[in-house]
């Protein structure tokens, strides 16, 4: 049910989509728009951070990895 | 291997475009917890160089020095060692107590990126890792096709596969005297395979949408760990904890960025867990990023993590008897945890900006810790 509701929320987001044309891109285009705000170092060492205090991984990606840590 | 604090290189949130440019960035991690337990000093760089308009190399390395202390049960009789596993040991000299340890690694990773005349991109990545008792490499493989001709949207499918070669105490050979520093080389391998959506809502916001596979399998346990077994209030054995020797997991990512105003910018994700070890998480992460003027950027996250308990583990030193699998590592437990987050990125100039970062990170096994990350960023 809880997947139903993300699924419907996610269609909802796209519906009420248009399309963006190339000039209208400046701000997707931002730094404070990427993942941290385009800080790719903090973020690896976050994910690294919680990797190796919680039982859980995944939905970052596969690039990347050589963790010595499992 | 011990605290399974090292680095992982690379990670690109699914089929959002990124700004190509070329920068060096250096960051270094101080990342201490309560109790005088694990301390960590990890300074890092990454370069980002474009050649041309059809390819990027993205290339980073890592050291870490590791200090501190993990808990687990031990046999405080032995005196040798912290470490010490016996059978029949008296109940009264069994304790549950942090263990010292200090270990330094270096990691290392590239991905390459490649762009077809339709803009396609194809991603390979490769990185490694070097401890003590820990050796690791992988490789991945990553492909983004754009939906429509205006570029909103695009499917990512990916793959990577890891090996991994362990420098294990000796846990499973029977008789073997763990405290004497023995050890055998064990291996493991892991395979990740995700596929991922993202879309342009409009001008100011975007949605990821991701479901991922990954596959354990070889050594799985922490040779660090001891578990107690054959507890009968006189005498019981200190045993290495065993964990099953293959780990299928599942999980789907939902991730929202909205511009709410010219100078705010909204982050907010949920993602799903779960594997067959029974542990089940729910992960939400919000971030909030407001400029001020054209310098100076504040952040203000906040995560909220849950899992449920991993189905061979227990706390207890009265529990566990013969069962194949055991562990008492508090990260397989059932527990929740706060992130309290931080930022301030400051423009020096156009090219060169640095960055300071404080956070809390609070869980309910005790756990907690503060962790600093400050750096700068140069573009060229």
């Amino acid at each position: 049910m809880k997947t139903l509701s993300y699924i419907v929320l996610l269609l909802f987001f796209i519906g009420c989509a248009k399309e963006v044309k190339p000039w209208e891109k400046e701000t997707l285009a931002k730094s404070t728009m990427e993942d941290a705000g385009g800080n790719a170092l903090s973020k690896q060492y976050e994910e690294h951070i919680y990797f190796s205090k919680e039982a859980s991984k995944g939905g970052g990606g596969v690039a990347g990895g050589g963790c010595g840590c499992n | 291997m011990q605290l399974r604090l090292s680095w992982c290189a690379a990670t690109l949130l699914v089929a959002t475009a990124m700004q190509a440019e070329d920068y060096v960035s250096v960051q270094v991690l101080q990342y201490n917890e309560n109790d005088n337990r694990v301390s960590v000093t990890a300074p890092s760089i990454m370069i980002n160089k474009d050649f041309g308009t059809d390819y990027t190399l993205n290339a980073s390395f890592v050291a870490d020095a590791v200090s501190g202390a993990s808990p687990t049960y031990y046999d405080a009789s032995s005196g040798a060692s912290a470490y010490a596993r016996n059978k029949n040991v008296n109940v009264s000299d069994i304790k549950y107590d942090n263990i010292t340890f200090s270990e330094k690694r270096i990691a290392g990773g590239a991905l390459f990126t490649s762009r077809f005349a339709n803009r396609d991109e194809l991603r390979v990545g490769a990185n490694g890792s070097s401890e003590d008792d820990f050796d690791s490499g992988s490789g991945s493989l990553e492909y983004m096709h754009w939906l429509d001709s205006s570029k909103n949207s695009a499917i990512t499918l990916g793959g990577s596969y890891q090996y991994n070669e362990i420098t294990a105490r000796c846990v499973d050979r029977v008789g073997c005297d763990a405290s004497s520093g023995a050890s055998e080389v064990k291996t493991s391998t892991a395979i990740n395979v995700q596929l991922g959506v993202s879309h342009n809502i409009n001008p100011q916001s975007y949605v990821d949408i991701a479901a991922f596979y990954i596959a354990d399998d070889g050594y799985l346990t922490d040779s660090y760990l001891n578990v107690v077994r054959n507890n009968d209030g006189i005498t019981a054995d200190v045993v290495g904890e065993k964990r099953p020797d293959t780990r299928s997991a599942y999980g789907g990512i939902l991730k929202y960025v909205n511009a709410i105003t010219d100078r705010t910018t909204l982050h907010l994700s949920y993602r799903y867990y779960w594997d067959d070890w029974s542990i089940r998480s729910h992960t939400v992460d919000s971030d909030l990023y407001y400029e001020l003027g054209s310098d100076w950027t504040f952040k203000l996250g906040l995560r909220n993590y849950r899992q449920s308990a991993a189905d061979f583990y227990n706390s207890s030193d009265n529990f566990f008897s013969n069962e194949l699998y055991a562990s008492s590592d508090y990260r397989l437990s059932d527990f929740s945890a706060w992130t309290y987050k931080s930022n301030v990125d400051y423009k020096v100039t156009k090219e060169f900006s640095m960055n300071l970062s404080a956070n809390y990170y609070d869980q309910t096994t005790g756990l907690k810790a503060t962790y600093f990350m400050t750096g700068f960023r140069y573009n060229f």
